[in-house]
């Protein structure tokens, strides 16, 4: 059974059709990259499952239900998490407080002028968690502005783990990183996958990272699908090469 | 009473111009510089008290064109060493700021000109009504439908079919191409706000032969200005100037029925529009914000 | 360990004022003006420097809490608690009901409706001539003896200011604690970044109308309070004049401090008898003010630091 299922979803914007009816079946557990150029229709995708807007046509089912309509902070609670191309964080708060914001709203207290000490302690220990998750322990009282553009990027991916995603949505987690930087996320989304065992979609340009670690790669051009499958088959797949991979050799 | 109710239509109507053209300049300046031009009341004061010192020099005729252009001198200066600094900060300082030479400029003119209202004298053959079923239309109210209707017509025309109409069109869609083109974004900013407040200027100098000089003339012009560009929709001119002459009618209307309601009403309408359709009446989603 | 001892020194400052004020040529009616504006540009900046809404229109919420205790002790009871209470709640209950037309809006479009709703306020103020007074105010009431311990004790100057004082302290303690609360910690969120926090499953616009609620509450507690100071509640009250002087006491001082209201009020206040004192023209210089502190002190005397580090 698929965790995440797309059935001829399409999205239009006055005249531009941002993507063509597509199908897209994701499965509990798995690591899926989402590849192609630009404007291919990749985050109009992300936008679409997270519910930024809704689809023009089809359906889009998560976990068996219907999520067509539904808006961003329902799919939260439904598990569904994403973060984005620019990164968003709490850029004049520290990295504790950012987790924190994130804890309470997990926890559903952000209406309470009050808490108790146990709850207060609950918090405390679930930004602990996502330190640890996300190895930011040591760095837990800079102020994210003041970080490297990585770390802002694993901040981001931490806040979104507060809500225990089961679908995480990371769309272009390593765009302007260093290369070091660019082996932590990687290692990073790996452990998440492998070790937490979420689910997740990402979208990156990077192909070393997309067939180093993806178990699937999903390929879109213009707005269409155009092609779907292991690391091996993609790469193997002449459509592939030729729209895509052969003309980012032409480009370089 | 249907007499009565054509009247108090026919009135709303003309202050409903009023708050058109104050609107169109709010709006203009609102759009290509991003400032909610606070001061917009007190520059539309300053034209018209200039025009009423300039009159008996020139006549009515000149000062209804030299009196706009003083106040866009001023306002030019204004945009260039007080609000520039301020261009692409939070709006809440260009909003400060503007509401801080409001103030000023009301203290101003109530010091140079007296703090009394004054009558602002027309030619007579402008003041007699036209005819004797049709009362209330007098050739200076003929006027000032006639002057609107010109300057709107025009400046939608230079908007559409202008080098500088076009590039201030296109930089309220999106700043950063327009810069990236080469244009000086500098230079379209302050002829934007130079042409805002001599629409305001000119609204001042008309609001004035129909409705006299008074130092706060422009704080009471400016409100529902802004109600005016709620109703019509943020980012829409055309918007601001249909929102200025509902809002003016139904105003109008109001003060002949119950007259207590004549001000409430307006922003009744605009909590109704903020209700029902909140992005006002012609306005695009998501802009300014 | 200088900020408590900071905050200590203002407290006992504050307590002292009606022994070192008339020594320094001030008067203690001053001191109290200052708090009462102190405490609304407080529940203002948790709007506006907390969750980053820009309302130009708070007097509304001040005005009429000024005209609710008006009333309440016209019409209702000569009881001074439960004036105050009626403010507060009149005032409070327009901003619940307001809060959900401008929450959707945020930016330069949240400034123009909420100036809007103030000057709605005002004009019903001035036109409904047979409840409120019309444009002279609303006079006819005084601050009546309170019940204590069975004594009726008269609030003169001193006494008021003390009472003033101590709603001020309360409404710190209220507005601290929220800050330090989740509810605090999402107001904060929403200023920075309202997608992020949407996308953690946050109702970022009930976040930006409880904002409001409660900022409308406390300045009509502050508008209450004036009306009991003055004996009178105006149309002024209600005017875009004061929202802006509201929001320009938070500037001034320091819009992501506690204290930074209290500092702007305390300096506004001084400047406004000062100088409304030697000059006809001192609406000129108030305006002044307004571009000065725009234009040298953007970040206000109070708080650099947080503000710095998000550019």
């Amino acid at each position: 059974m698929s965790l995440l299922k797309l059935e001829n979803v399409s999205r239009r914007f006055g005249a531009l059709q941002a993507l063509k009816p597509l199908s897209l079946s994701v499965a509990p557990g798995e690591l899926r990259a989402i590849i192609g150029p630009n404007g291919a229709g990749k985050t109009t995708l992300f936008n679409l499952i997270s519910g930024f807007f809704p689809p023009s046509s089809g359906t889009i089912s998560f976990a068996g239900e219907p999520i067509t309509a539904v808006t961003p902070s329902a799919l939260v609670r439904r598990g569904i998490i994403r973060t984005f191309q620019i990164t968003q964080v709490f850029l004049s708060l520290t990295v504790r407080e950012n987790f924190r914001v994130a804890a309470e709203a997990a926890l559903g207290l952000q209406l309470r002028p009050w808490i108790s000490r146990a709850t207060r302690a609950q918090v405390e220990a679930k930004v602990e968690e996502l330190a640890e998750m996300s190895r930011l322990g040591p760095k837990l009282d800079r102020t994210v502005g003041e970080m490297s553009h990585g770390d802002q990027r694993v901040v981001e991916v931490g806040i979104a783990l507060s809500r225990r995603p089961r679908l995480l949505l990371l769309d272009e987690p390593t765009a302007g990183m260093g290369d070091e930087e660019t082996s932590h996320m990687t290692d990073f989304i790996r452990r998440l996958n492998k070790d937490q065992g979420i689910t997740i979609l990402f979208v990156e340009h990077d192909m070393a990272i997309v067939f180093g670690i993806a178990d699937r790669i999903t390929v879109l051009d213009n707005g269409a699908l155009l092609a779907e499958g292991s690391a091996a088959e993609i790469s193997a797949n002449p459509r592939v090469q030729e729209a895509y991979l052969g003309a980012a050799e032409n480009a370089a | 009473m249907e007499a009565l109710l054509i009247y108090s239509a026919f009135n709303g109507l003309i202050t409903g111009i009023f708050y058109a053209l104050m609107a169109l300049g709010l709006s203009l300046i609102l759009g290509l510089n991003g400032v909610i031009n606070f001061a917009h009341g007190t520059f539309m004061a300053l034209g018209a008290y200039l025009a009423f010192t300039i009159e008996p020099y020139v006549g009515f005729w000149a000062s209804l064109v030299c009196a706009p252009l003083l106040a866009v001198v001023l306002g030019l200066l204004v945009e260039r060493w007080l609000i520039r600094p301020l261009y692409g900060r939070d709006p809440l300082f260009s909003l400060l700021l503007t509401f801080g030479l409001a103030m000023i400029m009301e203290d101003l003119i109530r010091t140079i000109w007296g703090s009394v209202g004054q009558p602002f004298a027309l030619p007579a053959y402008l003041n007699t009504p036209l005819s004797g079923s049709l009362f209330f239309l007098t050739g200076y109210r003929l006027v000032v439908i006639l002057i609107t209707a010109l300057i709107t017509g025009g400046l939608f025309a230079a908007l559409r079919y202008t080098r500088i109409g076009i590039r201030i069109r296109a930089g309220n869609a999106d700043l950063e191409t327009i810069s990236a083109m080469g244009v000086n974004i500098y230079v379209l900013r302050a002829a934007n706000f130079g042409i805002g407040i001599f629409l305001a200027g000119l609204a001042g100098i008309l609001a004035a032969g129909q409705l006299g000089l008074s130092p706060s003339m422009g704080s009471s012009l400016i409100m529902p200005s802004f109600v005016a560009i709620i109703v019509g929709g943020v980012g829409s001119l055309m918007g601001s100037v249909l929102g200025g002459l509902i809002i003016g009618i139904a105003s109008g209307l109001t003060a002949a029925l119950y007259p207590v309601a004549q001000e409430v009403v307006i922003y009744a309408i605009m909590a109704v529009v903020l209700v029902i359709r909140p992005r006002g009446l012609l306005g695009q989603e998501g802009l300014l914000e | 360990m200088r900020r408590p001892l900071a905050a200590a020194c203002i407290w006992i400052a504050l307590l002292a004022v009606p022994f070192w004020l008339p020594l320094m040529g001030g008067y203690t009616d001053l001191a109290t003006r200052a708090l009462i504006y102190a405490i609304a540009a407080s529940g203002l900046n948790l709007l506006l420097g907390y969750t980053g809404g820009l309302s130009f229109g708070h007097a509304a919420y001040f005005g009429l809490g000024a005209y609710g205790a008006g009333l309440c002790l016209i019409h209702v009871a000569p009881s001074l608690p439960l004036a105050i209470l009626a403010g507060t709640v009149l005032g409070g209950i327009a901003g619940i009901l307001i809060g959900p037309l401008v929450m959707r809006r945020k930016g330069i479009y949240f400034s123009m409706i909420t100036i809007a709703f103030g000057q709605m306020f005002y004009f019903i103020a001035v036109r409904w001539n047979g409840l409120t007074g019309g444009e002279d105010g609303l006079t006819g009431f005084s601050r009546v003896p309170v019940q204590i311990g069975g004594h009726a004790v008269m609030l003169g100057p001193e006494r008021f200011y003390y009472l003033v004082l101590a709603v001020f302290a309360l409404v710190m303690a209220v507005i601290w604690q929220i800050l330090r609360s989740p509810l605090g910690h999402g107001f904060v969120a929403v200023r920075e970044n309202p997608t992020r926090l949407r996308f953690l499953g946050v109702a970022v616009e009930r976040q930006i109308w409880v904002a409001f609620a409660i900022s409308a509450f406390i300045a009509a507690l502050a508008g209450a309070l004036n009306a009991l100071l003055t004996g009178f509640a105006s149309p002024d009250n209600l005017g875009w004049q004061l929202s802006g002087s509201f929001v320009v006491i938070c500037v001034l001082g320091g819009m992501r401090s506690v204290w930074g209201p209290f500092l702007g009020a305390a300096i506004f206040i001084v400047a406004q008898d000062y100088l409304s004192s030697i000059t006809q023209n001192w609406m000129s210089f108030i305006g002044l003010i307004f571009i000065l502190a725009v234009l040298f002190f953007p970040q206000g005397l109070l708080g650099f630091s947080r503000l710095k580090a998000s550019r």
